[in-house]
């Protein structure tokens, strides 16, 4: 079985995987049909590419349908649970950077740390006769983070987009996002708790454990982490 | 066993509620909160409503007594049994619960008395004759913090940690080292500093209408002036020796129950702290213990034992054979109140987990 590596299908993180490889001598080639989500690294007939989505790339990681991926750590974090005995997460590559942080509106002015989130967490019902509500659309690392934190009684609010946008919509009190620069969350007049920062996240690249190995498919994959590990 | 030790907690409770195993999620996710959301099986209907297998029988059976038993005042007491459903890392997720809830009852110590007898009695049904009982009372704990006069909110948080003493361990050494956090010096602080309330709320209501956060969705201005006054006073206190010393010393009181009075009374000499209501009330659930036959050598009161759950309130106990804890429960007066009835509802009971059961058998 040849070695499947998935690689970003769209955007940024498509364009930063193709000319790392490229510069790590690994050219990856166009599709034969535009339509065809299934390439080739030129010269290496020991190698499939495949281009997925981010997200999807992390859910193929996990059942083993791919051997490599290229996708951020905090997208691996959270869609795969038990994330370290699943997958090995091998090498951040450099680009893709992204803090996944708590925000909360920054007329709280009493509010700067986890602590004080859940002093005003505790009694939210009491005096709002409702949860104190989080957007995001990271549940498993929130809920991990606000354990970790001594946080139970909270709710989550799913949020598919324009997280950020929540507090001023009303529809949240608190949220949990992805941001690079942090001027997004400014821009919507939310500050990042001073110990709100719950993953530094980056595109790695990641191998899978449940993944058909084998020793031919294995020294494939060692060749490709040694030569990436050169270029970032 | 199940129909066995069911049919005898009938015969104390014969109120009946049935309880469905298909349960709406929001009441569970309400009350014990975000984090109980990993270790439920949840699934949605076609309408988008979520569902959850149910992971315990208290809070359907609370829910059943405010909407289906009538006049909600008058006592009932619940018995149930049947499969329980917990996502567990390994092993099983099915388990075997049955237990007993009593609600409605004002006379508190008559009824953390009868609940704690028809536990000891159905555990002898069961084979096991001589349970050890772990019993705590948060009344207690809650004098003892009154007592130092903490600030609000530093009083809460020990309160919200009672049940877990590293928590508790954690607040006491950062109290008493003064810890605190470097709060930057602005125009809010220098505010809040100077306790203007007026003025510093007028300043969040600005920094709102800037925000575009409409002040009546969530926190209001008020609530986060008065907070942030609270803290800034927060950050001046410092937990002295002698009183982290009480704290510890309350915390680190274990007695066979017999003794335990005897065992606050003396603490109550060397510290001044009196105990007065909740004090009183402990002696006389010893006292009614007695009188219905439960042997008092097999519980020991543990100053430190309870649970952080917000809506537990008094007594709170646990049955083990040696390490293997067996059944649980306790009073929970403000959980009525949390699933939305407008009076409070005293309210005590108790699970046995059948499986641990066999286990120890």
């Amino acid at each position: 079985m040849s070695l499947i590596i998935a690689v970003p299908s769209k955007g940024r993180l498509k364009e930063d995987t193709i000319d790392l490889f490229s510069r790590a001598g690994l050219d990856i080639e166009a599709p034969a049909d535009a339509r065809s989500y299934q390439s080739r690294i030129a010269g290496r007939s020991d190698i499939e590419i495949a281009f997925l989505s981010a997200s999807e790339i992390a859910r193929e990681l996990s059942t083993g349908g791919v051997h490599l991926g290229v996708t951020g750590e905090d997208l691996a974090r959270e869609t795969i649970r038990n994330t370290d005995s699943v997958v090995d997460i091998l090498l951040p590559l450099g680009f893709g950077h992204a803090d996944v942080v708590v925000a909360v509106p920054e007329a709280w002015i009493d509010v700067a740390t986890m602590a004080d989130l859940d002093d005003v967490a505790a009694d939210y019902r009491a005096r709002y006769g409702r949860r104190l509500r989080v957007a995001t659309k990271y549940w498993q690392l929130t809920q991990h983070w606000f354990g970790q934190h001594g946080i139970g009684v909270y709710r989550i609010v799913e949020s598919l987009g324009a997280t950020e946008g929540a507090p001023a919509a009303g529809s949240a009190d608190a949220i949990v996002d992805i941001t690079s620069t942090g001027s997004t969350i400014r821009a919507n007049n939310l500050k990042i708790l001073d110990d709100g920062v719950i993953l530094k996240s980056q595109a790695n690249l990641i191998s899978s454990k449940p993944a058909r190995w084998n020793a031919e498919n294995r020294s494939s994959a060692d060749a490709i982490l040694s030569k990436l590990s050169k270029c970032c | 066993m199940l129909d066995q030790l069911l049919s005898h907690l009938r015969d104390v409770a014969p109120d009946r509620a049935e309880i469905d195993v298909l349960q709406p999620a929001d009441p569970f996710l309400e009350t014990a909160g975000e984090a109980l959301r990993r270790r439920i099986f949840l699934t949605e209907s076609v309408e988008g409503q979520i569902h959850c297998l149910r992971p315990e029988f208290t809070i359907p059976i609370c829910l059943h007594h405010l909407t289906q038993a009538g006049d909600a005042n008058t006592p009932k007491r619940y018995a149930y049994g049947g499969t329980v459903f917990r996502q567990a890392r390994e092993g099983a997720a099915e388990f075997l619960q049955t237990g007993l809830e009593d609600l409605g009852n004002g006379d508190l110590i008559a009824a953390d008395s009868a609940c704690l007898r028809d536990l000891v009695s159905a555990l002898a049904l069961a084979g096991i004759a001589s349970p050890k009982i772990d019993l705590g009372d948060q009344n207690l704990f809650e004098v003892v913090v009154e007592n130092l006069q903490l600030p609000v909110a530093i009083a809460q948080r020990l309160m919200r940690g009672f049940g877990s003493p590293q928590l508790i361990e954690d607040q006491i050494d950062r109290l008493t080292r003064g810890e605190t956090d470097q709060t930057e010096e602005d125009a809010a602080t220098s505010l809040a500093r100077s306790g203007d309330r007026a003025a510093l709320i007028d300043h969040i209501e600005q920094r709102m209408a800037q925000s575009n956060i409409a002040p009546q969705s969530g926190r209001s201005p008020a609530a986060i002036a008065d907070r942030m006054i609270e803290k800034i006073q927060e950050s001046q206190f410092r937990l002295s020796d002698t009183d982290a010393g009480i704290l510890r010393a309350f915390l680190a009181i274990q007695s066979p129950l017999q003794q335990a009075t005897e065992a606050l009374e003396q603490f109550a000499k060397r510290t001044g702290i009196e105990f007065g209501a909740a004090g009183k009330a402990f002696q006389q659930r010893v006292t009614a213990l007695q009188h219905v036959g439960v042997g008092l050598d097999m519980i020991t009161y543990k100053a430190s034992f309870g649970r952080g759950l917000e809506y537990y309130t008094g007594l709170l106990f646990e049955a083990r054979v040696g390490a293997t804890s067996i059944a649980g429960g306790g009073r929970y007066d403000r959980l009525c109140s949390l699933l939305g009835s407008k009076l409070p509802i005293p309210a005590v009971g108790f699970s046995i987990s059948l499986d641990r059961l066999e286990d120890v058998r």
